[in-house]
């Protein structure tokens, strides 16, 4: 009984822990740049192919490829601000931000699949192996996976608490005009935001690409439960989208070991519960305003 | 004098509103008599049916809410007609009605949830749903799984006494179903926006702690815009399906709120009726004349979403420059608030003076 409880918060955890740093990320690009990032997802997407394509194609070790990912992913993310958002921010209108973004989506969407391909790839296994303690198994892989997540998103909790960029960061957050008074650059912080946002979720997708499968649509369809678990969390709480990121990852692991196929109903009722009782999810404070 | 010149004025500007008003709904009526090409007619038909959901989506934009899940709506109100006609055996135009008002519930019961937090709760919660939508019609096999449903049969001919039956076999009955639904759409919309629901909405829009601290009801009202813009987004829903015959979960999927989106905001969101009708006839008739490949297609949108939002937010009807009806309406809410200010503080003064 142990045994399993143990195995199912483990997978758990560790099916969260993807949801977890994609939630971050775009917490951070939500409520730092106001900007409803929508194409998020396919810089997920973006970080596993390029992850993909380094290891099967120039043979490069798997350290390497994730580094391009994330120096990759970053670039973009910055380009975009400068070339999209820079235009559409100072208007403070919500509509146009959003709809920049979707238009981004459609496009990166649409590139990645006639780029790549529809069919489903996956890499090479980086570091074979099962590992188990006290009966409870995980593949080394995986374990790598939980590492290297946790690690980033102890650094992004420090960047975010401790460092100066940090604290302009949150100034901005909570109030850009005043920020802008204190002597904050309100443009070059969105644009940090936005580059440090995407590293993340190039992060996030270079790190699954050796554990699941890469197809063309797993950053449309990732994003669903990326804004599942920030409405969990609570908009704007970067603790709260790591909360919901766990929660959603554990809810989902049990719903499929006890309930099988209805796990995502399960799911969906367990957040209509909290988001019931709760509007503004697990830690959320007043609403985000637009 | 000048009043009275002013009041002149407006009065005859209302009366050439009415007619250019029934001047266009004659050309419509007889536009099926002039073009004889099935083909431009099923487009105006398509046309004139995500005008409405355009609309839809201005209507709840107007009370500070961006929904991402109007064509979750439209779907349900497709599923739910067609389920009626082809499981429960209803005639079309019993199923019409009911699809719209089981749509109604459904939004009621789901934007009971969605609008007490607005902002990006709203925003990600509607996104949610639309794209959950196709996923859930996908995975209940009483309604065809993702294949969908297919062979819905037509609307039941109508029958009048002296006239031969009007059967839904060639697009042209089609056609005056979608125009006396769009007019009655469009006259219910112009009704609820001269009424004090739509005053509300417009008080909600411009400042909503201004429009709760004067006593309107955010809550109550934006739940009221939205349940009314999913429930007529379900109508047109319950026409699409016996329109077009089958119907698959793909086809509700949030690409299709996009395109709606698209369409209003090329318009022109400033304005709640004729910014929808121009952008979507833009965009129903100029792709179809270039013939995109398919492929390239979402590129392009995109690219044409980026680039209309940052070079021309407030789409083509901010070229010419109109006076809208809701810059006029915004500009006398303002004065009434205002009013209602001046008003408190002079209450305040007559009871404290006796004193």
């Amino acid at each position: 009984m142990f045994t399993l409880l143990g195995q199912l918060i483990l997978d758990g955890i560790v099916t969260g822990l993807v949801y977890v740093i994609l939630a971050v990320g775009l917490v951070l690009i939500l409520s730092v740049s106001r900007i409803f990032f929508i194409a998020y997802g396919q810089f997920y997407m973006l970080g596993a192919y390029i992850v993909w394509g380094s290891l099967t194609l120039l043979k490069v070790p798997y350290f390497v490829g994730l580094l391009m990912a994330i120096a990759a992913t970053t670039l973009l993310g910055l380009l975009c601000y400068q070339f999209i958002f820079r235009y559409i921010q100072y208007r403070g209108s919500f509509l146009a931000n959003i709809v920049a973004a979707i238009g981004l989506m459609m496009i990166m969407g649409q590139a990645g699949l006639l780029i790549f391909g529809t069919i489903a790839r996956s890499v090479p296994p980086v570091f074979p192996g099962i590992l188990s303690i006290a009966n409870i198994s995980i593949p080394v892989e995986k374990l790598i996976l939980v590492i290297l997540t946790i690690f980033i998103a102890l650094t992004a909790f420090f960047i975010y608490e401790k460092m100066k960029l940090g604290r302009a960061m949150r100034a901005v957050s909570l109030h850009p005009e005043a920020a802008t008074l204190q002597g904050v650059r309100t443009n070059r912080i969105y644009l940090a935001t936005m580059g440090f946002g995407c590293a993340l979720a190039g992060f996030g997708g270079g790190v699954m690409a050796p554990v699941y499968v890469i197809y063309p649509e797993m950053g449309t369809n990732i994003i669903l439960s990326v804004l599942l678990v920030i409405m969990l969390g609570g908009q704007g709480s970067m603790l709260g989208a790591v909360l919901g990121g766990l929660v959603l990852g554990i809810t989902l692991v049990f719903g499929q070991y006890f309930l099988g196929g209805l796990a995502q109903i399960f799911l969906f009722v367990v957040i209509g519960i909290i988001l019931f009782f709760r509007p503004g999810g697990l830690l959320g404070h007043a609403e985000l305003e637009i | 004098m000048v009043t009275q010149n002013w009041k002149y004025k407006t009065k005859n500007f209302r009366y050439r509103k009415l007619i250019t008003f029934i001047g266009l709904v004659l050309i419509f009526v007889g536009l099926p008599f002039i073009v004889h090409s099935p083909y431009y007619i099923h487009l105006l038909i398509i046309a004139g049916m995500n005008a409405i959901l355009a609309m839809t989506f201005i209507m709840i934009l107007r009370t500070g809410l961006i929904s991402l899940g109007i064509a979750a709506f439209w779907g349900i109100g497709a599923y739910a007609s067609a389920a009626f006609v082809m499981k429960g055996e209803v005639s079309f135009w019993l199923a019409l009605p009911a699809a719209t008002v089981i749509t109604g519930l459904i939004s009621w019961a789901v934007g009971y949830l969605l609008v007490r937090n607005p902002g990006f709760g709203f925003l990600i919660l509607t996104a949610v749903i639309g794209m959950l939508i196709s996923l859930v019609f996908g995975n209940i096999s009483w309604l065809g799984g993702f294949t969908g449903i297919e062979y819905i049969s037509p609307p039941n001919p109508i029958d009048i006494s002296f006239l031969a039956p009007i059967l839904f076999i060639s697009k042209i009955p089609y056609y005056f179903l979608m125009l006396g639904l769009f007019l009655l759409v469009l006259i219910s919309f112009w009704a609820l926006y001269h009424s004090s629901t739509g005053r509300a909405w417009m008080a909600i829009g411009l400042n909503p702690h201004l429009a709760e601290s004067i006593g309107v009801n955010v809550f109550r009202y934006r739940l009221i815009a939205f349940v009314i813009a999913s429930a007529v987004a379900g109508l047109e829903g319950s026409f699409y399906a016996h329109y077009i015959g089958s119907i698959n979960p793909n086809a509700f999927n949030i690409f299709k709120t996009i395109n709606i989106h698209i369409y209003a905001i090329l318009g022109g969101t400033g304005s709640v009726f004729l910014g929808p009708i121009i952008g979507t006839l833009i965009m129903t008739f100029v792709p179809e004349s270039l013939r995109i490949a398919k492929e390239i297609e979402p590129i392009l949108t995109g690219a044409l979403l980026i680039l209309l939002i940052i070079f021309l937010p407030g789409g083509i009807l901010s070229l010419f420059n109109l006076r809208h009806r809701h810059s006029e309406g915004t500009a006398g809410i303002t004065r009434a608030i205002k009013k209602s200010f001046l008003l408190i503080g002079k209450k305040q003064k007559e009871t404290h003076a006796p004193s």
